[in-house]
C-alpha cells in the first residue's frame, strides 16, 4: 500500500516540473505539455486524497478535469496552429504584441 | 369720431355714382408695366411688347371715354364717380386741430370734372405718344432695351392716373413721387450716356426740394383739416375760415396765414414739378431723354402736376392772398425769363423745353390771378400743340440722323411735309393767333391778369397785376419770336446737312443727345465728334432726310388737329357771337369745372358786358402783338439765309448774347451757391466721419487687437504650458511602469506565480 505522503511528494515533483517547464519553456508546444502535466498532478492529488479520506467525490473531480483539460488541449492546439499560420511561428518569445 | 371733436366734417359726397370700373383706368397700365417689364426681356418678338403697352393703355383711354360719356349725362352739381378700393391705412389717434382723429386713407380712385379731363388728356396723349414711339424708338427694338422703355412708360401713365384720379392727398402724393420715379428713369434711360444718367440725378433731387415743400403743406393740411379727401377738405373748408384763430403747434395766427403758409408750401412742391423759377433748372436738362418721353412726361402731362394739384386744392388758395400773389409773381417772372432763355438755344429740343417752362409759367399766372379755369384750359391747349411740337422736333431729329443742332438743319418742308404742316399749325397755336386754341387760352390768363388791376375800369387793382401782366405780354412776343425762329431755322431755306453749307451756318455736330450708341464713340457732353451727317453706321444714313413713318407722323398730325380746334372749347363771354355763329357756344370748359371751385362769396351769374378794353387787348394781341414778333422773326432769319443780322446783333451785343445763350449762368450760379458749399459741408462731414466715427471704430479696433494679442500670449506660454508640464510629466513618469510590460506571457505568468507563492508562504507560516 502506497502511503499518502509518497503519493503527494509525486503529485508535488509533476507539479514542479510542469510549472517550470511552463515559465522556462519557450516552445508554446511544450508549454501546453507541461500544463498538462499540471493538471495531471492535480488529479493525482484528487485521486490520492479521495482514496484516503473513502470519498469518490475526488475521483469524479479527476474525470470532470480530464474532460476540461482534453478540451484544453482542443483549443490550445488549435490557438497555436492558428498562431503558426499567423506568425510562422510557435516561440513564445516572438509573441510580445504586449509590450508598454 | 371722438367726443371731443369740435369739428363736424361737412358730408359732401352726397352726389357722387359708385363705379366698378373705375380702377382698371389706373390698373390695366400697370398690368401692362409688370407683364412687359417682367417678361419683355425674354420676348423675342417687340409686336409682343407694343401690343400690350399700346393695348393697356388704349383700353384705359377707353374705359376714361366711357365714365366721361357717364360723366357728361350727370347733373352739373353731381359730376362725381368714385370707387373705393380698399382701406389703405389708418391714421387714427393722430391729435389734430380739431381732437383726435379717426381718419383712414382710403385707396380710392374719384372720377370728377377736373380729374375726368385730366385722364382723358393722360391716357389720350400718353396712347399717341406709345404709338410714336413704336417708330421712333424702332432702333431700341434690336438690343433689347425696348421692352424696358415701354414699361417704364406705362408706369408712368399708371403713376399720372393715380395722381390724377386719387380721392385724396396720399393718393396724389403717391402718384406724385411716382411719377418723379418714372421721369428719372426715362430721362437716364440711356444710362450708360454720363450726361444722360447726371440729367436723371439732377431732375429727381430737384424734385425732392419740392416734394419736401409739397409734404410740409398736406401734413399742415392734415394737421388743421382732419382729413386728406378732397370731398371733406373742401365741405369743412368754411368753417375752418370762419375761425377766429387756429393755434398749432403752441403758434397762433388767423386761418388765413395758415392758408397762405400751406399754399406757399404746396406751390414749392408745384414749383418744383412744374419746372418754376427757382426749381425749373432740371427741365431742360431732362431733354437727355428719349423725345417721346420729353412730350409725354416733360411737355404734356407730368409737368401740369402741379397746375393739376394747385386747381384741385383751389378751396384753400382762394383763401391765401399771399400764397395766390406768389404764384402769380413766380409764374410771370418765369413765364418771361425762360421764353427770353429761348430766344438764343440752338438746340431744337432746348427751345422747345424753354418753351415749356415758360408756357407753365403762363398757366401759373393764370392760377395766381385767380383764374382756375384759364390758367387749366391752357394745361390742355398746351398739352396739344406742345406734344405735337415736341414729337415733331422727334421725327426731325431722326430724320436728320440724330441731330438736334438747328443750325445743321433746314430745308425739312420740302422732305417732311405731314410734320411741317402738324409742327406749323402748333407754331401758331402757341404764338397765340386767332383762332387756333393758344389765342384762347393764353390770352384769357393775360386779361385775367389784366383785369386783377383794372378792376372794373378803376385801375386801382394790385400793381403786381400790371407788373405780371407786363412780363406775359413780352413773354408772349418773345414765344410768338423763337417758335418762328425754330420753324425757319428747321424748316425753311436749303438744307445744310450733307456737306452743302453756303453760309458757313452748320457746327460740328454734338448728334449725342438722342439713341445714338451706333459706335460713335461720343462719351462726352463737350466733346465734338464729327461734321453732320458724315458716314454713320446706318445704311439709310447718307442721303438727305425723309418724311417719317405713318405711325410716327399720324399722332403728330392728330395732336395738331387738337391744337387747332381745342380752343372752341372755352370761347371767352366776350366773343359771344363767335359761339353763336359757330353754334358752339361759350365757356363750356370754365362750366363745366365751376362746380368743383370753390365761391368764397356767392358766384354773380348776371351778364356783363365786356369792357371795350379787353376786345383792344385781344385785337392787339392777335393782329399785332403775335403776327409782329413773328414777321421779325422772318425779317432776321427767313428773309436773309444767311441769317447776318442775327449775326450783327451778336458782334454788336456780344454779352447779352452770351448771357442769354447761357441761360444766364443760372446753373453756375446754383453750382456756385449751392452745389459746391453743399460739397464742401458734405467733406467736411466727410473728413469728420474719416477721423472721428471711424477713428473711434479703429481704435476700438485696435485696444481689441492688443488685448487679443495679451490673450493670445497668456494662451500660448500660461495655459499650453501648464497643460505641457503635464503632459511632460505623465510622459517621464509612465517610461518606469512601461519597462514592466516585457509582453512576454511568461512573464506574467511567473509573477503570477510569485505572487501565489508568497500567499501560500503568508498562508503557512504566518
Amino acid at each position: 500500500m502506497v502511503s499518502l505522503n509518497s503519493v503527494l511528494l509525486i503529485s508535488f515533483l509533476l507539479f514542479s516540473i510542469g510549472i517550470i517547464g511552463v515559465l522556462i519553456r519557450r516552445n508554446a508546444l511544450v508549454i501546453l505539455m507541461c500544463v498538462e502535466l499540471m493538471l495531471n498532478a492535480a488529479n493525482l492529488n484528487f485521486i490520492a486524497f479521495a482514496r484516503h479520506s473513502g470519498s469518490v467525490s475526488g475521483q469524479a473531480f479527476a474525470l470532470l478535469v480530464m474532460g476540461f483539460a482534453a478540451a484544453e488541449v482542443a483549443v490550445g492546439l488549435a490557438l497555436v496552429v492558428a498562431l503558426y499560420r499567423k506568425r510562422d511561428t510557435v516561440q513564445v518569445d516572438d509573441i510580445n504584441l504586449l509590450k508598454g | 369720431m371722438t367726443a371731443d371733436m369740435t369739428l363736424v366734417h361737412a358730408a359732401t359726397t352726397a352726389a357722387s355714382q359708385p363705379s366698378t370700373l373705375l380702377w382698371l383706368i389706373p390698373f390695366l397700365p400697370l398690368f401692362g408695366f409688370l407683364i412687359n417689364g417682367l417678361s419683355g426681356k425674354k420676348l423675342r418678338n417687340t409686336k409682343v411688347v407694343d401690343f400690350i403697352a399700346l393695348g393697356s393703355v388704349g383700353a384705359a383711354f377707353l374705359l376714361t371715354l366711357y365714365h366721361f360719356i357717364q360723366l357728361v349725362g350727370l347733373p352739373a352739381d353731381g359730376r362725381s364717380i368714385h370707387q373705393s378700393l380698399w382701406t389703405w391705412f389708418d391714421v387714427g389717434g393722430a391729435r389734430v386741430l380739431g381732437g383726435l382723429s379717426t381718419y383712414k386713407i382710403e385707396w380710392a380712385y374719384k372720377f370728377d370734372a377736373l380729374s375726368g379731363a385730366m385722364a382723358l388728356l393722360v391716357t389720350g396723349a400718353g396712347f399717341l405718344i406709345h404709338l410714336f414711339s413704336t417708330g421712333y424708338m424702332a432702333e431700341e427694338r434690336n438690343d433689347g432695351r425696348y421692352y424696358r422703355f415701354m414699361a417704364y412708360l406705362n408706369l408712368f401713365v399708371f403713376s399720372m392716373l393715380n395722381l390724377v384720379l386719387g380721392a385724396n392727398i396720399m393718393m396724389m402724393f403717391l402718384g406724385w413721387e411716382g411719377v418723379g420715379l418714372c421721369s428719372y428713369l426715362l430721362i437716364g434711360f440711356y444710362f450708360d450716356k454720363e450726361y444722360a444718367a447726371i440729367a436723371g440725378k439732377k431732375a429727381f433731387v430737384t424734385n425732392r426740394i419740392g416734394d419736401f415743400g409739397f409734404m410740409i403743406g398736406f401734413f399742415l393740411i392734415f394737421m388743421v383739416f382732419g382729413s386728406l379727401d378732397y370731398d371733406t377738405l373742401m365741405g369743412s373748408v368754411r368753417e375752418i375760415s370762419s375761425l377766429k384763430s387756429i393755434t398749432l403747434f403752441g403758434i397762433t395766427h388767423t386761418p388765413t396765414w395758415w392758408f397762405n403758409l400751406i399754399g406757399c408750401c404746396l406751390f414749392v412742391g408745384a414749383a418744383g414739378k412744374s419746372a418754376q423759377i427757382p426749381l425749373y433748372v432740371w427741365l431742360p436738362d431732362a431733354m437727355a431723354g428719349p423725345t417721346p418721353v420729353s412730350a409725354l412726361i416733360h411737355a404734356a402731362t407730368m409737368v401740369t402736376s402741379g397746375l393739376y394739384m394747385i386747381t384741385r386744392l383751389n378751396f384753400i388758395y382762394v383763401q391765401a392772398p399771399v400764397a395766390l400773389a406768389v404764384v402769380l409773381f413766380v409764374g410771370a417772372l418765369t413765364a418771361f425769363v425762360a421764353a427770353s432763355m429761348g430766344l438764343a438755344q440752338y438746340d431744337i429740343k432746348k427751345v422747345l423745353a424753354y418753351s415749356t417752362v415758360s408756357q407753365l409759367g403762363f398757366m401759373f399766372m393764370g392760377l395766381g390771378a385767380g383764374a382756375f379755369t384759364a390758367g387749366m384750359f391752357h394745361v390742355f391747349t398746351h398739352a396739344a400743340f406742345k406734344a405735337c411740337l415736341f414729337l415733331g422736333s422727334g421725327s426731325v431729329i431722326m430724320a436728320c440722323h440724330h441731330e438736334q443742332d438747328m443750325r445743321n438743319m433746314g430745308g425739312l418742308r420740302k422732305h417732311m411735309p405731314w410734320t411741317f404742316l402738324s409742327m406749323g399749325l402748333a407754331t401758331l397755336a402757341i404764338a397765340g393767333i386767332f383762332p387756333f386754341s393758344g389765342f384762347f387760352s393764353k390770352d384769357e390768363i393775360l386779361w385775367k391778369v389784366f383785369e386783377g388791376w383794372y378792376h372794373h375800369g378803376a385801375y386801382d387793382g394790385p400793381a403786381l397785376n400790371l407788373v405780371a401782366w407786363i412780363l406775359g405780354m413780352l413773354g408772349a412776343f418773345m414765344t410768338a419770336f423763337y417758335m418762328t425762329r425754330l420753324m425757319i431755322m428747321t424748316f425753311y431755306g436749303d438744307y445744310r446737312g450733307a456737306g452743302h453749307d453756303p453760309y458757313h451756318l452748320t457746327v460740328p455736330s454734338e448728334a449725342h443727345h438722342a439713341a445714338d450708341d451706333h459706335g460713335h464713340g461720343h462719351d462726352d457732353h463737350g466733346q465734338h465728334g464729327h461734321v453732320a451727317p458724315v458716314a454713320h453706321g446706318h445704311s439709310d444714313h447718307g442721303h438727305g432726310p425723309t418724311e417719317v413713318p405713318w405711325n410716327m407722323w399720324l399722332p403728330v398730325f392728330i395732336f395738331a388737329v387738337f391744337a387747332v380746334v381745342l380752343g372752341f372749347l372755352n370761347l371767352p363771354q366776350s366773343l359771344e357771337w363767335l359761339g353763336k355763329v359757330s353754334g358752339i357756344g361759350n365757356d363750356h370748359f370754365s362750366k363745366w369745372l365751376e362746380p368743383l371751385l370753390y365761391q368764397v362769396t356767392a358766384p354773380e351769374h348776371g351778364h356783363h358786358a365786356a369792357p371795350i378794353i379787353e376786345y383792344a387787348l385781344m385785337g392787339w394781341a392777335t393782329l399785332i402783338w403775335a403776327p409782329g414778333a413773328i414777321l421779325l422773326a422772318v425779317w432776321i432769319y427767313g428773309m436773309d439765309p444767311s441769317w447776318s443780322k442775327a449775326r450783327a446783333f451778336v458782334t454788336r451785343f456780344p454779352k447779352v448774347f452770351e448771357w442769354v445763350n447761357a441761360k444766364y449762368y443760372v446753373d453756375e450760379f446754383y453750382e456756385w451757391a449751392i452745389i459746391e458749399p453743399l460739397k464742401r459741408f458734405s467733406a467736411q462731414l466727410w473728413s469728420f466721419d474719416t477721423w472721428v466715427v471711424d477713428g473711434m471704430v479703429n481704435g476700438a479696433a485696435r485696444v481689441t487687437l492688443l488685448w487679443a494679442e495679451l490673450m493670445h500670449w497668456v494662451d500660448e506660454y500660461l495655459v499650453d504650458g501648464a497643460v505641457d508640464l503635464t503632459e511632460y510629466i505623465v510622459q517621464e513618469t509612465s517610461g518606469v511602469f512601461r519597462g514592466l510590460q516585457s509582453g512576454r506571457v511568461q512573464h506574467y505568468a511567473f509573477v503570477m506565480f510569485l505572487g501565489f507563492l508568497v500567499f501560500a508562504v503568508v498562508k503557512f507560516f504566518v
